[in-house]
């Protein structure tokens, strides 16, 4: 059954917005990540322009974080101190992104600072996933497990304004979450993601927080910096469309139930392998697009 | 049926009342002429009909144009290995909505000076660039070209020859389709009817494009009330989400 856009302007099957919805949120509540960087690609190659795809993302991705927070909450897998310093950044972070993501848009170069950010970004980090997760999954196999330090200390951890953090067995300086927060709160607001590919490994390398509270702990501030997007999308683009959000989100609330149910079926390195060749896979198609010559050189924009 | 019927009755009054009007004998009529874009629009298909005071060898030539203004044409480049908008050129008085049609090419109907004179044709319409465009008489027309080309592969712009079907010198009918991209706003429906190059007689007639029902309220809320809009947005989320946590936590 299709169903008219009102703000993308276009109708769309809404039978297939809400499958690409629940396979999404699958993936999502699986892995805690991957609700933004498959969606908004998936959504500009249906055809919906990409100011309302990073827009309505965002807003739908409010919808599977409240819900897969509060089923790690009760399995107390969320650390609510560090995701509150996270989300400080954050927040700041979705702010600038916002106000960057109309000066691109107008000098006509948003699309294109759009996918090489993910060609970027993806790369790297499904590339030091794939890495991190296959020497752990040797490792394993051959039977030596052994057990090292909580996590390697780096000139990182030497920053001033230490604070502890009990739930992550963490001793750190805030300012190194509050500027991780704030990257990726630019990057979700451009990219139409919640930010949860680059702040997951973010969150086990450079801070050295245990596994097990990753997910629940990202999908927490992933609420707050998508839902701030989503409200200055909303207020200074009108690019949020309420409808191609809905039906994402209904798709997405379903699947990210499936998906946590199975976190606990599989191994933390076992995730880590899939997700990042999704992700590798993801950006390798997404260069080809960029280096491929176009069939037609010449485009249209209708000004409203 | 019901528009076998209108044109009967088309071709009733037009016979009686032919004789008092010498001058503008062409009558003509829409299935449709106010269109409604709401939650299940998915494009729409008119037909437009109509009788006229013709011989053998009379032409009909149907040209739809929706609201005009900017429209920005791109060209993509290869810089360090990827293709980027490098430059662009931006036309004026561009119609956003065009289909022309006729019941036979339009070169055979009309010559080169009268196409031009009359802006009939794809290549004939009064789009500018904007004033200030620094450009080559050459490039000119590779740009013209490529926006001819990037509107007609939308859908927004059509030429469909042959698809006026003339009946007994005296009726004629085709379709007007609408994509499901369409702008609002008011559409010109010119009706043109040509003997050896000169026009006999023409018609206008407008067709209204508008937003209605649901679809219409969430857009103008949108534009409106964004904030609000945007909060409003952001509690729903909230609210389903918080929902499906509490079902799934009882199964």
């Amino acid at each position: 059954m299709y169903i008219y856009l009102p703000i993308a302007e276009q109708p769309i099957h809404s039978l297939a917005i809400l499958g690409v919805g629940s396979l999404i949120g699958f993936i999502m509540g699986l892995v805690g990540v991957g609700g933004g960087f498959l969606l908004t690609p998936i959504m500009m190659f249906l055809g919906i322009p990409s100011p309302v795809a990073v827009a309505s993302v965002a807003n739908q991705l409010v919808a599977p974080s409240i819900s897969g927070v509060l089923s790690h909450w009760k399995k107390g897998n969320v650390d609510f101190k560090m995701g509150t310093v996270l989300l400080l950044g954050g927040v700041l972070g979705s702010s600038i992104g916002v106000t960057l993501f109309n000066y691109l848009a107008k000098i006509g170069q948003l699309d294109l600072v759009i996918r090489a950010s993910y060609v970027i970004f993806l790369s790297i980090i499904g590339s030091l996933m794939f890495v991190e997760s296959m020497r752990l999954v040797l490792r394993k196999r051959k039977g030596k497990i052994t057990r090292g330090k909580l996590h390697q200390h780096t000139w990182l951890h030497g920053l001033p304004f230490k604070t502890r953090f009990r739930k992550s067995k963490l001793y750190i300086s805030i300012l190194l979450p509050i500027l991780i927060g704030l990257i990726v709160g630019i990057l979700a607001a451009i990219m139409g993601i919640g930010g949860g590919f680059i702040i997951v490994p973010a969150m086990i390398y450079l801070l050295g927080m245990p596994t097990s509270l990753v997910v629940g702990t990202s999908l927490f501030q992933i609420i707050f910096v998508a839902a701030n997007t989503t409200i200055l999308q909303a207020s200074q683009n009108q690019t949020v469309d309420i409808v191609l959000a809905t039906l994402l989100l209904l798709g997405s609330v379903v699947g990210v139930q499936i998906g946590s149910k199975f976190t606990n079926v599989l191994k933390g390195e076992h995730l880590r392998l899939i997700l990042s060749t999704i992700i590798i896979l993801v950006s390798l198609q997404l260069l080809t697009d960029l280096i491929t010559m176009p069939s037609d050189l010449f485009s249209v924009v209708i000004r409203k | 049926m019901k528009n076998a019927f209108q044109i009967i009755l088309l071709l009733f009054v037009y016979t009686y009342s032919s004789n008092s009007r010498a001058e503008n004998n062409l009558v003509a009529d829409l299935s449709q002429d106010n269109v409604k874009i709401s939650t299940d629009f998915l494009g729409a298909k008119i037909l437009l009909f109509g009788a006229y005071d013709g011989i053998k060898g009379d032409d009909i030539i149907v040209v739809v144009s929706g609201p005009k203004g900017l429209v920005t044409v791109q060209k993509k480049e290869k810089v360090l290995g990827v293709w980027v908008n490098t430059k662009k050129i931006n036309y004026i008085n561009a119609p956003k909505y065009l289909h022309i049609a006729s019941n036979k090419d339009i070169n055979e109907i009309l010559n080169y000076k009268t196409r031009k004179i009359s802006e009939i044709g794809l290549n004939n319409l009064n789009v500018r660039m904007q004033p200030g465009e620094k450009i080559s008489t050459k490039e000119e027309e590779e740009w013209r070209k490529a926006l001819t080309r990037n509107m007609l592969k939308s859908k927004l712009w059509s030429l469909d020859e042959n698809s006026v079907k003339l009946n007994k010198n005296a009726l004629f009918r085709t379709y007007v389709a609408l994509p499901s991209n369409v702008p609002t706003g008011i559409f010109n429906v010119k009706i043109l009817h040509y003997r050896n190059n000169t026009l006999i007689s023409k018609e206008r007639s407008t067709i209204n494009v508008s937003k209605s029902g649901m679809s219409a309220e969430i857009y103008n809320i949108a534009q409106n009330y964004s904030t609000l809009y945007g909060i409003f947005a952001v509690l729903l989320a909230v609210l389903i989400g918080w929902i499906t946590n509490i079902i799934f936590r009882k199964i």
